[in-house]
């Protein structure tokens, strides 16, 4: 550097750049704190979700990602993942399309970017593949919601679950209907079940067949009616449910047909005793609720649900309210109890490591979340043993967002009253 | 089987049909006059669908009266499409010109989810649920309205075509490419307003089935494969295929119900096709090439 220069007062380029660039980060030292960067920073642990951010299932997929982000926002801002220095989580994002082999790529695209745990993925059938995959890969997978039983059988190791299995959801679906039709002592004769073919909706209305058969519940299933993933007109399978003349309708279905359904149902005059679903999504989201209106009323549910009297899920309800002006429901709620469970897990393992991580899992006993049911813990086979479901009816209220009540088990309850027989559609 | 569940499957299948043949008149016609397949198609029908969503959820304007407008909003959208891009791939191979148009359809259908989100919204409108009986055959009125308009529509473009002066440069343009532009004819702007108006009559029958089914942005790409199977079925670039065509694809999807699981609807419609492809390539109505 020419002192000569600097003496009088001028400064070529090559000055100044020296000048500025010692300034600059001088300045960035006294900004951001050198000593700070010296130390080394907790890294972050990264996690991957992948749920069904688009196609037929998206409105799902989007809300559960955002559970999951909801989740992992909250525990970075209580100061990430203490016995691990404070490290933050990061939600690494893959998108199923609704599709098994592609949530299968999505996930393997996450673990090669370095997720050290999965969740996700709504999908039962999304959720065979992710699993198998994670097995081979030894990489823990925490499903947040996918309900089919075969899931965490063959003794899968990694493989574990927040949500209930298909078993847990069928003997809450019989058992809530044997304690509404004891209730009110009216019993239907017969039935239909009306399901969508994907695997979720196979499995579950398969086995709620051979439930009812062994359950002593003197109703007869005298047809099912079967339909594609995304179907746009339910008109000829509405037909031919009134062919059948049901008393009582067992809908496993998926968000859209719920409203496609119940439509026709009224349109064709399809006379029941009223619509009973032994636990799936199309007839509680708000849309539905909303564009249904007076038709989407006395619908039961049996269904794994919020638990909208624990402070945890009126804390994030408020955050997810605030974000993204929509209430928490049930399927982000697991999202976030999901993510909950993984920071749980990191906490007592205080590692990344897959073997530390499995035996932390096994001790799980996580009671701060959102949803109906005990505290979390997870049997030999990873399922948890807290899951429960409850039964839900949409009821008239002034405020939409309050149609939707609990009114089983009591102590989760909003309503005490449950309305069985309905009115019929096009009297209400 | 139950005569009854039959009389009233079928009346159903035509009355679908019937907005199925509507949705393939629009491919047939850009098909016809350019020898391209719109593979945005469905996604453009969504966007209609939409339009024609907010337009009744912000003014309480019915479907049914904002059919002219929506359709005029997704006619811009064709005429944009053809002058920007599909006029400079006309002379690409055709395994070429499937992928800006899939590209399209993919974008628009984003494009959708990033505006309005996933949810399946479905507005009850005035005549969402009224109905009428014969006997006990249900009769769908909206579903009714969807059918008759979508007939006054196809016959309206028929006589466009055959009486007003652009729709006979637009027939001279299908017909040979090359004498049309000879004679004088601006193909550019014939094929613009071409493409403009099959996105025109896709965009009614969006309006239409708005009543009768939820819209989300993912549900075009059936659409598309749905019109695309039944322009087979009556004959690449031929219109009255489309309709008959529609109409069987209709009755054929619906009858199916009674002796096949439900599931298998798909089954039906794409065996079809695979039939039509193997005895008859060129569709029921389609001269000889």
């Amino acid at each position: 550097m020419s002192a000569k220069r600097l003496s009088i007062g001028g400064m070529d380029r090559r000055t100044f750049l020296k000048v500025s660039g010692v300034a600059s980060l001088g300045m960035a030292a006294t900004t951001f704190g050198v000593p700070k960067l010296l130390r080394a920073a907790p890294p972050t642990i990264k996690i991957g979700s992948v749920q069904p951010a688009t196609g037929p299932l998206a409105v799902i997929g989007v809300g559960q990602r955002r559970g999951n982000q909801l989740a992992v926002d909250y525990i970075n801002s209580m100061g990430g993942i203490k016995s691990m220095d404070g490290a933050k989580l990061e939600l690494l994002l893959g998108d199923s399309e609704s599709k098994p082999e592609i949530g299968r790529s999505e996930a393997d695209r996450l673990i090669k970017g370095g997720a050290v745990v999965m969740t996700g993925p709504f999908q039962s059938g999304v959720a065979l593949a992710i699993s198998t995959l994670c097995e081979q890969r030894q990489v823990p997978f925490m499903m947040d919601v996918a309900a089919l039983d075969k899931i965490t059988d063959k003794g899968k190791k990694y493989t574990f679950r927040v949500f209930i299995t298909v078993t847990g959801l069928l003997n809450g679906g019989i058992k809530y209907l044997k304690m509404v039709t004891e209730m009110k002592g009216v019993m239907p004769k017969r039935a239909v079940v009306a399901n969508t073919a994907d695997a979720f909706g196979k499995g579950m209305s398969g086995g709620f067949v051979k439930f009812m058969e062994k359950s002593g519940l003197p109703i007869e299933i005298v047809d099912r009616v079967q339909y594609p993933l995304g179907i746009h007109d339910l008109s000829a399978e509405v037909a031919r449910i009134k062919a059948a003349k049901p008393d009582i309708l067992f809908p496993v279905s998926r968000p859209g047909d719920g409203i496609i359904l119940t439509r026709e149902l009224y349109k064709q005059r399809v006379e029941l005793m009223g619509i009973y679903g032994p636990g799936s999504p199309g007839w509680y989201e708000p849309d539905v609720i909303k564009d249904l209106d007076k038709l989407i009323y006395y619908v039961m549910i049996n269904v794994p649900w919020i638990n909208p009297k624990s402070p945890v899920y009126q804390q994030a309800n408020a955050a997810f309210q605030k974000a993204y002006n929509r209430y928490l429901d049930t399927n982000s709620a697991y999202a976030y109890a999901g993510v909950q469970v993984i920071a749980d897990i990191l906490e007592r393992a205080g590692s990344t490591d897959p073997e530390k991580i499995l035996v932390a899992a096994r001790q799980t006993n996580f009671k701060n979340h959102p949803v109906v049911g005990g505290p979390i813990t997870f049997d030999e086979k990873g399922d948890n043993t807290g899951a429960l479901t409850a039964l839900i009816q949409v009821q008239p209220d002034d405020d939409l967002l309050k149609r939707v009540k609990i009114v089983v088990p009591k102590e989760f309850a909003q309503s005490d009253k449950i309305i069985f027989p309905a009115p019929q559609l096009w009297e209400r | 089987m139950d005569s009854n569940l039959a009389v009233q499957l079928t009346i159903q299948g035509i009355l679908l049909g019937g907005i199925y043949g509507l949705i393939a008149l629009g491919l047939s016609l850009i098909f016809g006059v350019m020898g391209v397949i719109n593979f945005a198609h469905g996604q453009m029908m969504v966007m209609a669908m939409y339009v024609s969503y907010w337009i009744f959820v912000l003014f309480g304007i019915d479907p049914y009266l904002s059919l002219v407008i929506v359709a005029a909003v997704i006619f811009v959208l064709g005429y944009v499409v053809q002058s920007s891009l599909v006029n400079r791939i006309l002379d690409y191979p055709e395994a070429i010109q499937v992928l800006p148009l899939v590209s399209l359809g993919l974008i628009l259908e984003n494009f959708a989810l990033l505006l309005w989100g996933p949810d399946h919204r479905s507005p009850q409108t005035a005549l969402s649920l009224k109905t009428f009986w014969i006997g006990s055959v249900m009769i769908d009125v909206s579903r009714l309205i969807a059918f008759v308009l979508a007939i006054v529509i196809t016959i309206l473009i028929f006589g466009f075509l055959k009486k007003s002066n652009i729709g006979k440069c637009i027939r001279a343009a299908a017909d040979n490419r090359t004498g049309a532009i000879l004679v004088g004819i601006n193909v550019d702007r014939i094929n613009n307003t071409s493409f403009a108006l099959g996105a025109a009559t896709t965009a009614a029958a969006g309006v239409l089935l708005l009543p009768l089914m939820p819209v989300s942005p993912h549900i075009g790409h059936d659409f598309t494969l749905t019109a695309f199977i039944v322009v087979i079925l009556g004959g690449m670039g031929n219109l009255l295929g489309a309709l008959v065509g529609g109409l069987i694809l209709g009755v054929a999807e619906s009858t199916s119900t009674l002796f096949l699981p439900a599931t298998l609807k798909q089954v039906v419609s794409f065996s079809i096709l695979i039939i039509i492809m193997l005895f008859r390539p060129q569709g029921l109505f389609g001269g000889k090439k």
